[in-house]
């Protein structure tokens, strides 16, 4: 693990080692306050998803400023465990867990905190009692439905009412409800055209809802939508919780959802400046990665990033826009979770000065 | 931190958790052993690019297998110092570096070690002998040429040689020569690789000459990759290539070089089938680097991978594989880019013959600083 660098609560922006994922406290707080609000009242609730920031520190800051379930959620069983050791309470594990190894962590788990699972299959929904039983615990379960991402979860309302069944009948389990997940064919900045689409596709779970109370086991919770339908899947009646992760650090790809803020960042320095024209940074595809194009430049005009290797990143000038060496340049990634997923710690800034430096404990959690 | 559960020396690949970064030790070896052969025999040396892999164990078995220029090359000053507490002494950042606090770990440094740094620039060639010179060190520098790959270094010839001229007379600094990354050079046509190389090369090799007619030595030219190594590494003038890929490999560096086998690969696990033709295993974005290229399945006849989410891999399946990927059945992802991968991990799992054989950790993964 990176132990190297933790600069002084204090330290100004321009003294910061580089390159530094930082946070913008500022936009963080506005983040998390839109959420809060927006749910505040609400019979839905947001319930954070871990796997976009895997620092405890964020996830206690997220549940303290309302809104939430007073939980989490997590796509692997050791990001469950970071989560669940810091003292988060609650713990929804998105991904379906299959592995007897990682059935008995989830189990151990379980003790220790309100564990649920996802679920897709009955003979997984088999193991996952047989081996509660064993560990004399409850395992909490929700079955993941298929709408539109063509991943996991089951493909049929009758698949799901069969698996509720089998679910409902199983010791050692309780079925607790569904979940779903999908992404926006078109994203778009127009609220019309989310509710829209948001609608339509989140219709899917409730449908599945409606028939497995409908065969008599009671559904408690829906846990579906994410940062693009936060305000649609909040007002659909029969939604219990949303999965937003996004709209906390944000990215490119979202800038479509404009009432959140770009809180996550790489400050990157500028180390040579080899022909006019052209300046290069000493963050590259390691630390802030490229699976949805090229970072942004955040508020240089003028500074494009045009190509990046393992470690650096090339900008391209426009005429009169000089970089001189040691200057710095702040990146705004394309994709958020898989840069963070590099980096062993956030360093929060609020007025161009350390405010916080928060470990990402759950950093590496692959398991 | 990665929290692998850390099963026993002995237990079955299979039966690893997953995902893992497995390394198979046997290819590993041969892969290092067919490159270092060469330069036993040859007049240039391997100076060991370790930034690709970030494992001191790994370094430790290219440097045992001889042909070396002594020393590794790296990156980052914070890998640096990785290598260095590893013991490793004699140590290239490929790079440049700037900013004050970051020249003055890389002073602390020299102290112990031999440390050679990269430059491209007058005005940092001033600050690295002011600070050297203040913490009374010595660094060893190179200068650093663009010949062709378009990030950093200086205009072959005219440029370089000024500033050749800079660093030889600065107190602090020692002037050794020249480095050049000339890119990844990626052809399946030898000849044209061969070209290539030698047109790039050739200019790095024109500025030697210059630098050497204003009576300035020339001790290190330190270029090529593993694509090119023996193509480099036969061009007279050329004392060391700094290669870095070859004892890992990844897909898209085994589609040229044959003579190398991947060794480093992904074991992941079927999590979910639910449809016929799909099985989606739990490596995604966050296990695999995919950054420039996906993940390449091997082994499983009918089955490819196509799509990775953040946590997830997409295998889209002919009749063939259908009931082939069981739920927790074990598949084998080679990574396309070597280092973006082994980027995501603190452990690499070390293979012999099908069994663990230990936990190796990824000393420096994360140390861009």
């Amino acid at each position: 693990m990176n132990q190297w660098y933790r600069p002084q609560v204090g330290t100004p922006i321009a003294e910061l080692d580089t390159p530094c994922l930082i946070l913008d406290m500022d936009a963080l707080d506005h983040n998390m306050g839109i959420m809060a609000d927006f749910y505040e009242g609400k019979s839905s609730k947001l319930r954070g998803h871990g796997k976009n920031h895997k620092s405890p520190a964020l996830a206690h800051r997220q549940i303290r400023r309302g809104g939430t379930v007073g939980g989490v959620c997590a796509a692997k069983v050791s990001e469950a465990e970071v989560m669940v050791q810091s003292g988060i309470p609650n713990v929804l594990v998105t991904s379906e867990i299959v592995a007897p190894l990682k059935i008995n962590r989830l189990c151990s788990l379980a003790q220790q905190a309100q564990i649920l699972v996802a679920c897709e299959d009955s003979n997984n929904a088999e193991r996952l009692s047989q081996s509660a039983i064993a560990q004399g615990v409850n395992l909490g379960v929700v079955i993941e439905q298929e709408t539109g991402l063509v991943r996991c979860g089951v493909q049929s309302i009758d698949q799901g009412v069969a698996l509720a069944k089998t679910i409902h009948s199983l010791p050692g389990l309780t079925f607790r409800g569904v979940m779903s997940h999908q992404m926006m064919a078109e994203p778009s900045s127009n609220r019309e055209d989310r509710v829209t689409e948001g609608r339509r596709i989140i219709q899917d779970v409730i449908d599945l809802k409606d028939a497995i109370t409908a065969a008599g086991i009671p559904v408690e919770i829906v846990s579906t939508g994410e940062t693009w339908s936060y305000d649609v899947a909040g007002e659909i009646p029969g939604v219990t919780e949303i999965q937003g992760g996004t709209y906390l650090l944000m990215e490119t790809s979202y800038d479509y959802m404009s009432e959140f803020q770009f809180a996550g960042k790489v400050l990157t320095t500028i180390i040579s400046v080899p022909r006019p024209g052209v300046a290069v940074g000493d963050a590259g595809l390691k630390a802030v990665g490229a699976m949805k194009g090229m970072p942004a430049v955040d508020g240089q005009p003028g500074v494009v990033a045009e190509s990046m290797d393992a470690n650096h990143v090339v900008f391209r000038l426009d005429d009169g826009v000089r970089l001189n060496l040691g200057d710095q340049v702040t990146l705004i990634p394309g994709q958020q979770d898989a840069m963070v997923s590099r980096w062993d710690r956030f360093v929060g800034l609020r007025d161009g000065k350390v405010e916080a430096v928060w470990d990402i404990e759950a950093r590496g959690c692959h398991n | 931190m990665e929290r692998p559960v850390f099963q026993p020396v002995g237990t079955p690949v299979e039966e690893l958790d997953t995902p893992a970064l497995v390394v198979d030790l046997e290819v590993m070896s041969q892969n290092i052993e067919t490159l270092h052969s060469y330069f036993r025999q040859a007049e240039a040396k391997i100076r060991p690019h370790v930034s690709c892999h970030q494992c001191p164990n790994i370094a430790r078995l290219q440097m045992a297998a001889g042909g070396t220029a002594g020393g590794i090359a790296v990156t980052t000053v914070g890998e640096a110092e990785v290598f260095s507490n590893a013991g490793f002494d004699d140590i290239l950042v490929a790079n440049e570096v700037v900013t004050p606090p970051k020249i003055r770990r890389l002073c602390a440094l020299a102290r112990l070690n031999r440390i050679t740094v990269a430059v491209d620039n007058p005005q940092n060639v001033a600050v690295l002998s002011k600070i050297a010179g203040d913490a009374q060190v010595t660094l060893n520098v190179l200068v650093d040429i663009d010949a062709g790959f378009g990030c950093c270094g200086v205009a072959p010839t005219g440029d370089a040689r000024e500033l050749a001229r800079a660093v030889h007379s600065s107190p602090g600094l020692d002037f050794q020569g020249l480095m050049s990354y000339e890119g990844p050079l990626l052809y399946q046509n030898r000849s044209e690789l061969e070209d290539e190389t030698r047109r790039r090369l050739q200019l790095v090799l024109d500025t030697r000459q210059l630098i050497e007619a204003e009576g300035i030595a020339v001790s290190t030219v330190s270029v090529g990759s593993t694509s090119n190594y023996d193509i480099a590494g036969q061009m007279s003038g050329i004392t060391e290539i700094q290669a870095g890929s070859y004892p890992l490999m990844d897909h898209n560096y085994c589609r040229y070089k044959t003579e190398f086998t991947p060794a480093a690969k992904i074991l992941a696990s079927v999590v979910s089938h639910s449809v016929e033709a799909r099985a989606v295993v739990d490596s995604g974005h966050k296990t695999t680097g995919p950054d420039l290229g996906v993940p390449f399945l091997e082994g499983v006849a009918g089955a490819t991978a196509t799509r990775f989410s953040a946590e997830h891999g997409i295998l889209e399946l002919e009749p063939e594989a259908f009931t082939r990927l069981k739920s927790n059945e074990k598949v084998w992802l080679v990574p396309f880019d070597l280092a973006l991968c082994v980027n995501q991990y603190d452990y690499i799992r070390a293979v012999r013959r099908g069994k663990l054989e230990g936990f190796w950790p990824v000393a420096a993964r994360g140390r861009w600083d």
